[in-house]
């Protein structure tokens, strides 16, 4: 009953507002398992196509996934290709001088290193090793501050480009989230393993969005504190990523 | 084995890799407009070049040697932006009150009403447009150059009949021509094909981007069949269909050069 | 135009990169290339179908694909072959890998142009040559190989312009290492920061452009001095075909 309610309200909503028909372009990468990829079947899907069509419904928006490299999702967004970014993407201070971010729907994630099992590579004292990291992440830019100055830094397009390369014993080590790493090492089966302490950087994954789109980035907020409450993002969360959360619930 | 054989056969008929066959429509249309739009500019070019009047030769030179002179990608990448912000600029001019363009806090566009969204079907159109402008200025060389190859006599005679400058031009240089024209075009052809592979650069999921991601090794079940790196043997399919083209292309051009050829003097052929 | 000037210096380092790519595969090609073309005029059956497949599939396939493809490719020996012999990080280096893959493609497209030429050299001058008993590397050193430079000089320069203009895509395909990025990625990289694609392709455009013409005159200087015992040496056209 409340739910149908809700959604009169917002069938009432739309009504008055005469733009709300336009559809609202979300942009992912369809590279990062499991949040964003490329299933079987041929689709978009993933914990933040879930969740966006999730949002959408809730906030009475028309949504379309486009898929945009990664390397280029932000200049894309600014330059009005579509409106939304959901690709795994951290909070960060230096993101928020060009574009806004509505709330975290995936709390701060350590930052880890993996390496193949049995190098005995050590994070702390990393000297003349061949580190790799997807470009233009926050794992690239802590990487290029803090191990640059004696280590190579290799920067591939996407992540699973770079874990190719550790496979194929052409990096030492990767730096990258967690969340994306955790299912990777528990995966292969013993072949590839954590390394070193876990780094806290970025302030949780959030969808990005341009400064101006205000109205837009008030819906997704609303809507995304909706699905928090009525434990929607966790559900999804246990779906996509085992053992995490709930973060969200009480 | 039997059983093999069906796996993989349903490995390879998954959605993703029909996605993946299906993408080639993209890198066919790009080829066969930028090779049509290529011709077009070309024989645009050609005409400027051969033009009496001297601005009009100096913009024909000039396009096809600065277009030349430059690495196709960079052009290729270059047109398309450059395109949409053109349009964008032309949009703020008529739609963008003062008060949007001070609320605009981007770099780009103006105001945010002339903002033009590009999708697949956008990005295509253009990828071939720069395709054709890029190849073009090759083909401009190519055609001026076998223009210039229909016998004199051919166009004295034509004269001498009459017929208008025009008539000329369309019923004698331009029929004519392209017997002579037609090696050099099919050299151009041969690169249209080839720069096809850059269409991911402009985030258009071609063929060589659904290579990579289908290549890419996948450690979790739920995303698909768990494999490592084989990124490289679906690359290799994409060198031997481009390789296949090419054979292909050749042969077609041979076949048309055969017929063309018919009733024209021998020595034009070499 | 201050910005201009900015982007000028910016893009100069970066240049280097472009330049480094093409002097590491041209002359390598062009020795590649001089047996290419030989294997595939040779009455040998096996080094004249070697050399045929090979030029044929370099030319009938993008440079972009044979990036990837020899990339990946040589990372999948990575573990088997190039860590025990402890070349790993060389192997798969973009400053080895662009020249390795540029070396193979302007091989294959220069085979052709000298292949070419040595169909033309005058059949003459070989059979005068033979006559008077020079051995085979005689015959290929005093006569067949300078007629066959003379006339492929010019189309070679073309290609040289080519390659440069090839090692734009070096990037695209391989992992850049640290901050060793080319004109292109430069440009990318600073069109995304603040959308002025008109200032920061232009300035890629115009070093493009001003090695090429580089290139164009020092060639052309070598050209003339190829064909100095001409009573008028032909001079090279500095716009050419420019088509590979």
């Amino acid at each position: 009953m409340k739910k149908l309610i809700l959604a009169a309200a917002a069938v009432l909503a739309l009504g008055t507002a005469a733009q709300a028909q336009e559809t609202i372009r979300i942009a992912t990468e369809g590279a990062y398992a499991p949040w964003n990829y490329v299933n079987e079947a041929g689709e978009l899907a993933g914990y933040e196509i879930d969740l966006g069509n999730a949002i959408c419904e809730t906030a009475g928006l028309t949504c379309e996934f486009v898929s945009n490299d990664w390397d280029s999702i932000i200049p894309n967004l600014l330059a009005g290709n579509y409106d939304l970014i959901m690709a795994g993407m951290s909070i960060t201070d230096e993101r928020m001088e060009t574009i806004d971010f509505t709330q975290n729907y995936f709390p701060p994630d350590p930052s880890k290193f993996v390496a193949m099992a049995g190098t005995g590579m050590d994070p702390e004292n990393l000297e003349g090793k061949r580190v790799g990291v997807q470009g233009g992440t926050i794992q690239a830019a802590y990487a290029e501050e803090n191990l640059a100055s004696n280590n190579t830094i290799v920067s591939f397009t996407t992540a699973d480009q770079a874990m190719a390369d550790l496979a194929g014993g052409n990096l030492d080590t990767i730096i990258a989230d967690g969340a994306y790493l955790e299912p990777v090492v528990a995966a292969s089966g013993g072949a590839i393993e954590f390394v070193g302490e876990d780094i806290m950087i970025g302030n949780g994954v959030g969808a990005g969005i341009r400064k101006d789109e205000t109205e837009l980035k008030t819906k997704i907020d609303d809507a995304l504190t909706a699905l928090k409450a009525d434990g929607t993002v966790d559900k999804l969360i246990a779906q996509y990523f085992e053992g995490r959360g709930p973060f969200y619930g009480e | 084995m039997s059983e093999d054989l069906a796996f993989w056969l349903s490995y390879l008929t998954n959605g993703k890799h029909l996605t993946w066959y299906a993408s080639f429509q993209f890198t066919i249309f790009a080829a066969i407009a930028g090779g049509t739009l290529a011709v077009i500019f070309g024989l645009l070019g050609a005409a400027l070049k051969n033009s009496r009047f001297l601005p009009l030769r100096l913009v024909g030179s000039f396009y096809s040697s600065i277009v030349r002179g430059v690495p196709d990608v960079l052009f290729f990448l270059f047109f398309p932006l450059a395109f949409e912000q053109a349009v964008e600029w032309f949009m703020a001019t008529q739609i963008c009150t003062p008060e949007a363009i001070a609320a605009q806090s981007a770099a780009w566009p103006p105001c945010r009403e002339a903002n033009w969204f590009l999708g697949t079907p956008e990005y295509l159109v253009l990828a071939s447009v720069s395709l054709g402008l890029v190849y073009g200025a090759f083909a401009t060389n190519v055609i001026h150059g076998a223009m210039r190859s229909v016998p004199r006599g051919q166009i004295e005679a034509a004269r001498a009949y009459g017929m208008s400058a025009s008539q000329v031009l369309w019923r004698i240089q331009i029929r004519q021509m392209w017997v002579y024209a037609l090696p050099g075009l099919s050299n151009v052809w041969m690169l249209i094909v080839k720069a096809t592979s850059l269409l991911s650069l402009l985030q258009i999921a071609d063929i060589v981007l659904w290579a990579d991601r289908l290549g890419a090794p996948n450690f979790l079940p739920t995303v698909g069949l768990v494999h490592d790196d084989w990124r490289w043997r679906y690359y290799l399919v994409l060198f031997l269909f481009y390789i296949l083209v090419t054979l292909l292309s050749e042969k077609v051009f041979g076949a048309l050069m055969a017929r063309m050829g018919r009733g024209i003097l021998s020595e034009a052929r070499t | 135009m201050d910005r201009f000037l900015i982007d000028l210096g910016i893009f100069a380092p970066a240049a280097l990169f472009n330049i480094y790519f093409a002097v590491a595969s041209i002359p390598l090609g062009f020795v590649f290339a001089v047996f290419l073309a030989l294997g595939k005029a040779s009455k040998n059956p096996i080094a004249s179908r070697l050399s045929r497949g090979f030029i044929y599939a370099f030319r009938g396939s993008p440079l972009f694909i044979q990036f990837f493809m020899v990339y990946s490719l040589g990372l999948s020996f990575n573990v088997s072959l190039w860590k025990p012999l402890g070349i790993s990080g060389f192997v798969l280096h973009p400053l080895f890998i662009g020249p390795l893959v540029l070396t193979l493609n302007t091989a294959a497209y220069t085979a052709e142009i000298f292949y070419g030429a040595l169909r033309a050299v005058p059949r003459g001058e070989v059979e005068a040559a033979r006559a008077y008993g020079m051995s085979p590397i005689q015959q290929f050193r005093r006569v067949i190989w300078p007629n066959l430079i003379r006339l492929a000089w010019p189309a070679y320069t073309n290609e040289v312009v080519f390659l440069f203009h090839a090692t734009a895509i070096v990037y695209f395909a391989l992992p850049v290492i640290g901050q060793q990025k080319d004109l292109m990625i430069t440009a990318k990289e600073l069109f995304e920061r603040d959308y002025n694609a008109f200032l920061h392709f232009s300035v890629a455009a115009l070093y493009f452009l001003a090695v090429s013409l580089v290139v164009f005159f020092v060639f052309g200087l070598v050209y003339q001095r190829l064909m100095r015992h001409m009573p008028s040496a032909p001079r090279m056209r500095y716009v050419p075909k420019w088509i590979r």
